[in-house]
């Protein structure tokens, strides 16, 4: 009887001593973010694991894309500290740590073992979360758009042979101009390339209002006003704040956004980005442009017909490209590819009414540090891309997700020379970000249903943006457009 | 005893209307953290009159009112007058046609989004095969609304074919006999006497789907997004836009109020239309 107490004894000792081991035991920690699968699945899989590590609780509560934004501001701006760690776009950042709403990060990551901070690539670690010299959210995914196309259409010597005959040039793969995409998608568009008995198009791309073709857009426009060496191609006029929205170079683009509808898929006007995975997985399209959603779609997803076919390339761009300081077109002997960081990434803050500051801190290093994030880009439905050195070297992952080690070398190539391209472009990071993209992405639907042509749609969009700098300040615009673009206060 | 209803009423009904009806007066300001409103005084109302992308709401939200709600109206009085009738299994086609108005906007958003797709649609696909050009039904500008409108018509044709259901049934036997006894034909008999016993139900039910109809916004949100351009975009889906991707509540509150003002006029007319057939009398 006495040998049994002591065994129960020291059991209870020893649970009890484990129990109180664990850090954050009795804590409980509210995330929120946007409903499973993508980018809340993440912090589905690995919360268990950290649960019984620490003792604490993950609650997570999510909102539809649409309502994100609203919720999280209303939130933070009316005092009520009802989450803890805020997982966002990290276009947002700038709205929410100019306004103090997030807690700054610098003590934490120096003080954390584990993250390893320098594994993530600078232009995520230096440029996507830091706010005028603040770090205020860690990167979990790694955005970029990149070039998709069918190499089994493109790279077939009698398709190629008949698009030399037909255009008069080598079918270029992967293209490299908007010029060579618009004539690839109309020779491939309306037939059966694939002889799978369906009829094929030229280009799947999103066109509808909130479906995020507003990113599509600029992706497009890059290439044309994004001159090497030149500030602030995309955006604003870094030196006056005034609107580039409407220059020859982002009217020319507009112009090509609305062309290649004729040789895309059925209905691609009233398609969003996640409809337009499934289609070119589906094997309906020939080219597309994504983030890197539709590679893992299309190299891993069941349903996917596509698999092995796909080619991966940076986006393309054109030759001519838009001087702002001379006011005329310039051409370049190779055309303009820049990379555009559409987007920037999911990234996770700390609400600065949070409880748990430390616990929360925690959760969100084991999210992002490198052997978990490498679980979380290598998994479908995550919606997280890669953003660390780590998540590049290494295939394993991407194989046992479903790659083939040539799939996974290319698309991660692809990635990884968008994000490191001299020009690389960072998406719009200034307060009032949304807006400023409802604006654009309003006008593109009206182009798109051809209420409004191209040049009158930015004409209009440039009217709003001065509309939308004034009532935010100018001056403060102007600096926070500097910074952002890393040039010094003026 | 009536304080945790008073209660109720002002935290859900009460507040949420004045908080509304000041943020439509002034100016809401994001800074440092804080949220202000300021007072702006008309300066919204002046905003909402002059913006084009309201009254091509406002027209938008009409047409699918007047138009939708109109062909509810005869289909819901055809179907009715057939199960008056009491055909063989009139049980099973009272069942059958309430079924649509079950079912929630979303789903059948979704659902209709599929059927029309304009390439991979079963409709689609009979066009195709019949040797006919594809239409977008959601996708082209001037036939989206009235893709719209049968969806709505589809979902809610339902619940008035209920409400005059219902009216027809309490229309009293004697009447309809005296009229066979005076000779009246069917028509008649329908254009004289029932159609005057039904005038409260069918204002009723016009009067509640009006309403309904002038939110409409879920089934619009699923299948165009208020696309293609502006062509379906209703009131309610601009005020959500306006509200929720700018956080413009502001200028949100005062297209929210402007569709409540559409609305009151709306059952206005009604009540006024109702007292006026009150002196109805069968001759």
């Amino acid at each position: 009887m006495r040998r049994l107490a002591v065994i129960v004894g020291l059991v209870v000792l020893v649970v009890v001593s484990g129990l109180a081991a664990r850090k954050f035991e009795g804590v409980t920690i509210t995330v929120f973010t946007q409903p499973p699968p993508y980018i809340a699945k993440p912090v589905m899989m690995f919360a268990p694991d950290w649960e019984k590590t620490t003792g604490a609780r993950v609650n997570l509560i999510t909102a539809p894309w649409g309502e994100l934004y609203t919720k999280m501001y209303a939130s933070f701006s009316m005092g009520v500290a009802a989450y803890d760690i805020v997982i966002f776009p990290a276009a947002w950042l700038p709205d929410f740590a100019a306004a103090g709403f997030l807690v700054p990060l610098d003590d934490f990551i120096a003080n954390d073992p584990y993250i390893q901070w320098d594994d993530i690539l600078p232009v995520y670690r230096e440029r996507i979360v830091s706010w005028e010299g603040k770090i205020y959210a860690v990167p979990l995914d790694g955005d970029c758009h990149i070039f998709y196309y069918r190499k089994d259409a493109l790279e077939n010597p009698e398709y190629q042979a008949k698009f030399k005959e037909k255009y008069g040039y080598d079918l270029p793969v992967p293209p490299k101009t908007w010029k060579q995409v618009r004539d690839i998608a109309e020779f491939f568009n309306g037939w059966d390339w694939d002889g799978d008995g369906e009829i094929e198009y030229g280009v799947v791309e999103p066109r509808r209002y909130a479906g995020q073709a507003d990113w599509c857009f600029f992706s497009r426009a890059v290439g044309y006003v994004a001159l090497p060496g030149q500030p602030g191609g995309l955006f604003f006029d870094p030196e006056t704040m005034e609107p580039r929205i409407n220059s020859p170079g982002h009217v020319r683009a507009l112009e090509d956004y609305v062309e290649i509808i004729k040789y895309g898929v059925p209905g691609m006007i009233n398609m969003d980005s996640g409809e337009i995975r499934s289609i070119f997985a589906a094997g309906l399209a020939a080219m597309a442009i994504d983030w890197g959603d539709i590679g893992v779609i299309s190299e891993t997803g069941e349903e996917s017909t596509v698999r092995g076919k796909v080619g991966y390339a940076v986006l393309p761009g054109s030759d001519e490209v838009w001087n702002f300081a001379k006011g005329q077109w310039v051409k370049l002997p190779e055309p303009n590819q820049a990379g555009y960081l559409a987007f920037g990434g999911w990234v996770a803050g700390i609400a600065h009414n949070s409880q748990h500051k430390e616990a929360a801190y925690d959760f969100i290093s084991y999210l992002s540090r490198p052997e978990n994030s490498y679980v979380s880009v290598t998994t479908s439905e995550t919606g997280f891309n890669p953003y660390r050195y780590s998540h590049f070297e290494k295939l394993s992952g991407w194989i046992g997700m479903g790659f083939s080690p040539e799939a996974a070398e290319a698309y991660l190539k692809a990635i990884k020379d968008t994000i490191g391209h001299p020009n690389v472009q960072p998406d719009l990071r200034i307060p009032g970000q949304a807006r400023y993209f409802e604006a654009v992405d309003r006008a593109l639907s009206r182009v798109v249903a051809g209420e409004l042509s191209p040049k009158a749609a930015l004409d209009e969009v440039a009217q709003i943006w001065n509309q939308i700098t004034d009532s935010l300040g100018r001056d403060k615009q102007l600096l926070y457009y500097r910074l952002s673009l890393g040039l010094p206060p003026k | 005893m009536l304080t945790p209803g008073v209660l109720i009423v002002l935290l859900f009904s009460i507040f949420p209307l004045f908080f509304t009806l000041m943020l439509m007066f002034g100016q809401v300001i994001f800074s440092e953290g804080k949220m202000l409103i300021k007072f702006a005084g008309l300066a919204n109302w002046q905003r909402l009159l002059q913006d084009q992308r309201f009254w091509n709401a406002v027209l938008v939200t009409l047409k699918i009112v007047v138009i939708a709600v109109t062909a509810e109206y005869v289909l819901g009085l055809i179907l009715a007058s057939l199960l008056y009738q009491r055909p063989f299994g009139s049980g099973f086609f009272r069942v059958l046609y309430v079924i649509p108005m079950l079912l929630t906007p979303i789903a059948v958003g979704y659902t209709w989004r599929m059927i029309l797709d304009v390439g991979r649609g079963p409709i689609a696909g009979l066009l195709k095969r019949a040797g006919l050009s594809p239409v977008g039904w959601l996708t082209d500008p001037h036939v989206a609304l009235y893709s719209i409108v049968l969806i709505d018509v589809w979902q809610w044709t339902p619940f008035m074919f209920l409400l005059l259901y219902a009216g027809l049934e309490a229309i009293p036997k004697d009447y309809l006999e005296a009229a066979e006894v005076d000779g009246a034909s069917g028509w008649k008999k329908f254009i004289y006497v029932i159609m005057p016993l039904l005038a409260p139900s069918s204002i009723a039910a016009f009067l509640l789907r009006t309403i309904e109809c002038f939110k409409i916004v879920d089934i619009i949100y699923i299948t165009t997004g208020g696309g293609p351009g502006q062509a379906t975009e209703s009131l309610t889906l601009f005020g959500y836009n306006v509200g929720f991707r700018t956080f413009d509540l502001a200028y949100g509150a005062t297209i929210a109020f402007s569709l409540f003002f559409m609305v009151l006029i709306a059952a206005m007319f009604f009540t006024i239309l109702t007292r006026s057939l009150r002196g109805i009398r069968l001759e």
